[in-house]
């Protein structure tokens, strides 16, 4: 009997003691992790021997550019290999958690802005780059999405614009030019349509609803803390300013100048409309205009974004995003080899590579761009552009629910009780 | 009696992975659904907050609730019905009857991912084939946006269940049918029973274990019918499709609430504990007819 009892208990231990193994607390990664995210807390390194840091991001359409620039950097760095990890973009913060906690992957790795940033560094995860000589190599006022509480946590290295593409020579041909204010925007539309074009590919059943927010509501409401406000309680989507911005999305859809059934249409399909010139705008992003390009050769790609005010009273003339933010993990045991793969993907030479291979615009100063897209692309530089408001979004509940607003005047319901029934989902999440 | 004693040590490997991965998790996830954790800073303990919230303040998860009932109920009355009358027509063992027994099979070994991509293409609007088939036989009217209109995305789901686990279901009502005795349905017969006095004095009682075995299965299924959901439509639109599994899913890695979600996880394991206990009560019931 006795020995049965042993057995049982050391079985039990055993099973308690194994499922232990794998447990990550957060409790014990905190406290190895730097408060101050100083380089030096954690790093370990000979720097005789050879050193493999791990690159965690989301960009699986970069790897084989990133693998050219890695095999570049390993002629100048023979010591230190880099491996690429890839987790898909829409479970990478539950992907990532545990690597970069622990610091067994992810000695460099990418971040989102806004909410999952915040995440991160509340964390303690980023090593702070502060005074690090590749910083000025960036465009100062392109990197502030990673700076936090006077810090630079992380460096946004793509700059997107979103929102819509539209076809030039769709345009040229009907002899439109894009509107300047919301009047303009519908003529345009309308035109379109009696020549036979959907106005606007719409991807309703994926990420169409969170770009085309952007540029529907930056001039609704200009105020760049107006996220913040409502998930604080202190503004509302009740409120006139989104109200309007669901009824003019409704208005579009209305008046047909949405592809039919948008809401089950994905990306892809979206984007084959307008590359086949079924579609003359494509509510997505400057990020899909190389796509695009590579399913019609000869289309020709501009940006524009709908101004949803009087001509007059337009305060932003589109919306930019700064992101692929790639940071240092404070609880990496290889901090300067991280640190030197950082400053080499930061030098103007690579990031020029980088961009014109992956037909992304980066934040890096003075690169050249020598695609038509890109040049077209950085043209906005020069304009008056909103940071992503959706970005500013920290609660998730807050934002589906936005988004889901979208989708609900869509499909019928009016706007004033689609952005009552979004608020009441704001109300329940609230920030405390 | 030692030897009776050392039989016990046979069941330890069960054991011990039942309580590394069954009771280990299911202990820490009750702790966790007293705190509040984004997954990467300290938690802290919130004691019934987290419970408070899921009862009275938030509507998606009975919205995702209702989703779910919805779709069990669509699922288990269909599948069942439509696998008892395949089943009849190929309860015998020709050649033709196992060919299509196969074919109805067939569905079930594809991964769900699988199914889901090869459904979200035949249900897009644009360029799918269902709209475009039934245009092609003037049946333009019955034309939908099967997955975009919040009305019946959660049906259209329903519907691809049904098509993908029927032939599942097929083989377990055909061996139900197969060890009805023949000899009842001649007695049947010759006491001038038709066809359907027949199914429902004979077939109906003697097939019932069966059918409540694929109605208890089906209805498990369908409470956890995650990825066909998560693969089509991701819950949307305006939540239509949420079910609970992708609301815990989305609270926990989208909203990064990994103490509410393991809340919600406790929930879902009760809501599913009292179907079942239900359902195990009507098989011993059907197993008394």
């Amino acid at each position: 009997m006795k020995k049965w009892f042993s057995v049982t208990v050391f079985t039990l231990i055993a099973a308690l003691a194994l499922a232990g193994c794998g447990k990550s607390d957060s409790s014990d990664s905190a406290s190895v992790a730097s408060p101050s995210g100083e380089a030096s807390a954690k790093s370990s390194e000979d720097p005789g021997k050879k050193v493999k840091i791990s690159f965690v991001h989301w960009r699986g359409e970069d790897v084989k550019v990133f693998d050219e620039l890695i095999a570049e950097f390993n002629k100048q760095h023979p010591n230190i290999e880099v491996e690429q990890n890839v987790l898909p973009s829409e479970q990478y913060l539950a992907s990532a958690q545990a690597k970069l906690l622990d610091g067994t992957a992810g000695d460099i790795f990418a971040a989102f802005p806004g909410a999952q940033f915040e995440t991160f560094a509340k964390a303690n995860l980023y090593v702070d780059l502060t005074g690090s000589d590749f910083v000025s190599n960036y465009t100062e006022n392109l990197i502030k999405a990673g700076q936090k509480d006077g810090k630079q946590y992380a460096l946004p290295y793509q700059l997107v614009y979103n929102q819509p593409i539209y076809n030039k020579t769709i345009f040229e041909k009907l002899n439109l030019t894009p509107p300047k204010d919301w009047e303009g925007f519908l003529a345009l539309c309308e035109t379109l349509k009696k020549n036979g074009y959907i106005p606007i590919a719409f991807p309703g059943a994926d990420i169409g609803p969170g770009q085309f927010i952007n540029s529907m509501m930056m001039n609704n409401n200009t105020d760049e803390d107006i996220w913040d406000k409502v998930e604080t309680g202190q503004a509302k989507l009740t409120e006139d300013w989104f109200v309007k911005t669901l009824s003019q999305i409704k208005e579009l859809n209305d008046k047909g100048y949405f592809q039919p059934d948008s809401l089950g249409t994905s990306k892809d399909i979206a984007g084959s409309l307008f590359a086949q010139e079924k579609a003359a705008m494509l509510a997505t992003g400057s990020y899909m205009m190389a796509t695009n390009k590579e399913q019609n050769p000869n289309l020709v790609q501009g940006l524009l974004a709908p101004i949803t005010v009087p001509a007059d009273q337009a305060v932003y003339e589109g919306i930019h995003t700064t992101t692929f933010m790639l940071g240092i993990n404070a609880n990496s045991s290889k901090q300067d080899a991280a640190r030197t793969f950082l400053a080499f993907l930061s030098q103007k030479e690579n990031a020029e590579k980088y961009a014109n291979e992956t037909g992304q615009l980066v934040t890096v100063k003075d690169v050249q761009y020598n695609t038509p897209e890109l040049a077209e692309s950085a043209l906005w530089t020069e304009k008056h552009t909103r940071f992503h408001p959706r970005y500013l979004i920290t609660v998730a509940a807050i934002e589906k629910a936005v988004t889901s607003s979208i989708q609900n005047v869509i499909a019928g319901t009016d706007p004033a009780k689609a952005a009552a029934d979004a608020q009441k989902v704001v109300d329940q999440n609230l920030k405390k | 009696m030692k030897t009776g004693k050392s039989l016990y040590l046979f069941v330890l490997p069960g054991l011990l992975i039942y309580l590394v991965f069954f009771v280990y998790p299911t202990l820490n996830g009750l702790v966790l659904s007293f705190s509040n954790w984004d997954g990467f800073t300290e938690k802290t303990w919130i004691g019934l907050d987290n419970y408070r919230k899921m009862l009275t303040g938030d509507d998606i998860f009975g919205k995702a609730f209702a989703n779910n009932l919805k779709f069990m109920l669509s699922v288990v009355v269909f599948q069942t019905i439509l696998s008892l009358m395949l089943a009849i027509l190929l309860t015998k063992n020709t050649r033709t009857n196992v060919f299509f027994r196969s074919l109805y099979f067939f569905p079930t070994i594809l991964s769900s991912v699988s199914v889901a991509f090869i459904w979200g293409f035949m249900y897009n609007p644009n360029v799918g084939v269902v709209n475009s088939a039934l245009g092609k036989i003037g049946l333009d009217v019955l034309s939908h946006n099967w997955l975009g209109d919040p009305k019946i995305a959660i049906f259209s789901i329903a519907f691809v269940q049904v098509w993908a686990h029927t032939g599942q279901m097929v083989v377990v009502f055909v061996a139900g049918l197969q060890a009805i005795p023949h000899e009842l349905y001649e007695a049947a017969y010759l006491d001038g029973a038709g066809r359907w006095q027949a199914f429902r004095n004979v077939t109906w009682p003697l097939v019932a274990p069966a059918a409540t075995i694929v109605a208890a299965y089906t209805t498990i299924q369908s409470f956890k019918a995650f990825d066909l959901i998560f693969a089509l439509t991701g819950g949307g639109p305006v939540y239509s499709t949420e079910i609970l599994s992708t609301y815990i899913y989305h609270t926990a890695f989208q909203s990064s609430e990994f103490g509410y979600a393991a809340a919600q996880s406790m929930g879902f394991m009760i809501i599913i504990a009292v179907i079942t206990f239900g359902q195990f009560k009507l098989l011993r019931g059907n197993r008394a007819l």
